[in-house]
C-alpha cells in the first residue's frame, strides 16, 4: 500500500486501518495493510493509539445488565398484551410521564376473599393485579375519563359495569383523584380509578363481592412493589404500589373510611 | 398471538435484554428513560415479530437493537428538541457519581457527548460486539458509512481524552 504521510492521516485511510482492527477488511486488503504497519512508524502510532482506546473503552464503559425489575415488567407487558386486553386509551400522556416516571400505587378490588385465602390463587391473583398495574403504567393506558371530579368519574361507570363503584377525591388529604378506567382482572372486568400522590400514580380497580370483611389489609411484596389487599361487606380491595408501605396504609385506611359502611379497621 | 407464540418470541428477545438496555442506556443517558424505552421497544418487537421471522440475514440480536434505537430516537423526538440541542452540552447532565477512579468518568463523559450516530456505532462495536453489517442495519446506514463514522468517532473519543490529559 503505497501512501504518503499526508495521506495516511486522510480520514479514508484510518477507517481503513479501524476496519483492519476490527477484522472487517477482505484477507487481501489486510495483508497489504499489514505490511505498511511494519515499515510505516506513523501508521503503527495510530494503530497503537487506537487499540488504547479500545482497551479503555472496554475496561472503563460498561455494558449494562437489565434490572431484574424491568425483565418482570417486560414479561408481565408481553403477557397483557398477548392477551388481547386493550383498554380504551385516552390522551393521557402529558401528565402521565412525570408521574409514571416516580412509579405509582394501585388500589385494586377483585376477586373473592375465599380465594385470596388460598395461597396460590392469591399469588396468581396479585400477579393479575401486578400485570395491570404495570399496564396502566403505559403511556395512554391510565385513565379512560380523565376527571378530578368524583361526581364526573362515577356516573361514567353506570352502563359500562354491572356495579355502580365508589369513587372518592382524597385531594384534601394529598391523594388527588386522576380519572377512572374499565380493566380486566380474573376473568371479569373491573373498575380502575386512579389517584395521584406527589409525583406518584394510583389506580383503583374493584368489583363487588359479597363476602365477610376482612378488616385490616394483607401487604405482599413483589418486584419492589407493596401488594395491599381487603375486603368490605360489598367489596374486595388490592392495593399495588412502590410508595413508602406506610403511606399505602394511609392510603388505604382513607379508601376503607369512606368505602365501608363499618369504622376503618386500623 | 397464541401463548406458543409468545413462547417463540420471549426464547427470540428476552436473551437479548442486556444488550437492549445497554444500547437504551447510551442513547438515553439515563436508566429510568432506557427501562421505559426497553419496554416499549419489546412490544414493538412483539407486534412486528412475524415480519421479523420472514426475514433472512438478521440475527434477532441485531434486529432487536434496531428497534431499540428507534423507539430511542422516537423518545427523543418526543422530548422536543430540546434533548438535542443540549447534546454538547455538559451543565445538562445530571451530577454523577463521584467515581474513585476519575478517568473513568472521561470517557464515559466523552462518550455521552459524542452525536447520537456516533456514539451508537461505538456502543454497538465496541460494547456489543455486532459486525459492521450489523451495525448498518440497527441504524439503517450502508457498511462504508459504518465504516466511516466509528473511525470518526473513535478519533474523537481520542481527541476528548488527549484534551483532558492536559495539565
Amino acid at each position: 500500500m503505497k501512501r504518503s504521510g499526508r495521506d495516511m492521516t486522510h480520514p479514508g485511510f484510518e477507517a481503513q486501518l479501524d476496519a483492519y482492527l476490527d477484522g472487517e477488511l477482505a484477507a487481501g486488503d489486510a495483508h497489504e495493510l499489514e505490511a505498511h504497519i511494519a515499515q510505516c512508524p506513523e501508521c503503527a502510532r495510530f494503530r497503537d493509539g487506537r487499540l488504547e482506546l479500545r482497551a479503555a473503552i472496554s475496561a472503563r464503559t460498561p455494558a449494562f445488565q437489565a434490572p431484574d425489575a424491568l425483565r418482570e415488567r417486560v414479561r408481565a407487558a408481553l403477557r397483557t398484551e398477548t392477551r388481547g386486553r386493550a383498554p380504551r386509551r385516552l390522551g393521557w400522556q402529558g401528565v402521565w410521564r412525570p408521574l409514571a416516571l416516580a412509579a405509582s400505587l394501585v388500589v385494586v378490588a377483585l376477586g373473592s376473599w375465599n380465594l385470596a385465602l388460598e395461597r396460590a390463587a392469591g399469588r396468581a391473583l396479585a400477579d393479575d393485579v401486578l400485570a395491570s398495574h404495570i399496564r396502566s403504567l403505559m403511556p395512554g393506558h391510565l385513565t379512560d375519563v380523565l376527571s378530578s371530579d368524583q361526581h364526573t368519574v362515577k356516573p361514567w361507570f353506570n352502563g359500562r359495569l354491572d356495579f355502580s363503584p365508589p369513587v372518592y377525591d382524597f385531594a384534601a388529604q394529598g391523594y388527588p383523584l386522576l380519572g377512572g378506567r374499565l380493566d380486566y382482572v380474573d376473568g371479569r372486568t373491573v373498575a380502575a380509578l386512579a389517584y395521584g400522590r406527589r409525583k406518584h400514580l394510583i389506580n383503583v380497580f374493584l368489583w363487588p363481592v359479597a363476602r365477610r370483611p376482612s378488616g385490616a389489609p394483607t401487604t405482599r411484596d413483589r418486584q419492589g412493589y407493596h401488594l395491599l389487599h381487603w375486603t368490605t361487606t360489598d367489596y374486595t380491595y388490592w392495593v399495588v404500589s412502590d410508595l413508602g408501605r406506610e403511606e399505602l396504609h394511609d392510603f388505604a385506611r382513607l379508601v376503607q373510611q369512606v368505602d365501608s359502611p363499618q369504622p376503618a379497621a386500623r | 398471538m397464541d401463548s406458543s407464540a409468545l413462547t417463540r418470541f420471549e426464547a427470540a428477545v428476552l436473551p437479548h435484554l442486556d444488550a437492549a438496555y445497554t444500547l437504551a442506556r447510551y442513547l438515553t443517558r439515563n436508566a429510568h428513560d432506557a427501562e421505559d424505552v426497553v419496554q416499549d421497544a419489546c412490544l414493538r418487537a412483539l407486534k412486528y415479530f412475524d415480519s421479523f421471522r420472514g426475514e433472512e440475514g438478521t440475527s434477532a440480536r441485531a434486529w432487536l437493537l434496531a428497534i431499540v434505537r428507534n423507539t430511542a430516537y422516537t423518545w427523543r423526538r418526543r422530548r422536543g428538541g430540546a434533548a438535542l440541542a443540549t447534546e454538547f452540552d455538559e451543565t445538562q447532565h445530571s451530577p454523577v457519581e463521584v467515581d474513585d477512579r476519575p478517568d473513568k468518568e472521561l470517557l464515559a463523559r466523552a462518550l455521552d457527548r459524542l452525536a447520537p450516530e456516533f456514539r451508537e456505532v461505538i456502543v454497538l462495536r465496541e460494547i456489543e460486539g455486532l459486525s459492521y453489517k450489523e451495525i448498518g442495519d440497527v441504524a439503517g446506514v450502508p457498511v462504508g458509512t459504518v465504516m466511516s463514522r466509528l473511525s470518526r468517532a473513535r478519533a474523537r473519543l481520542q481527541e476528548a481524552l488527549r484534551e483532558t490529559e492536559r495539565p
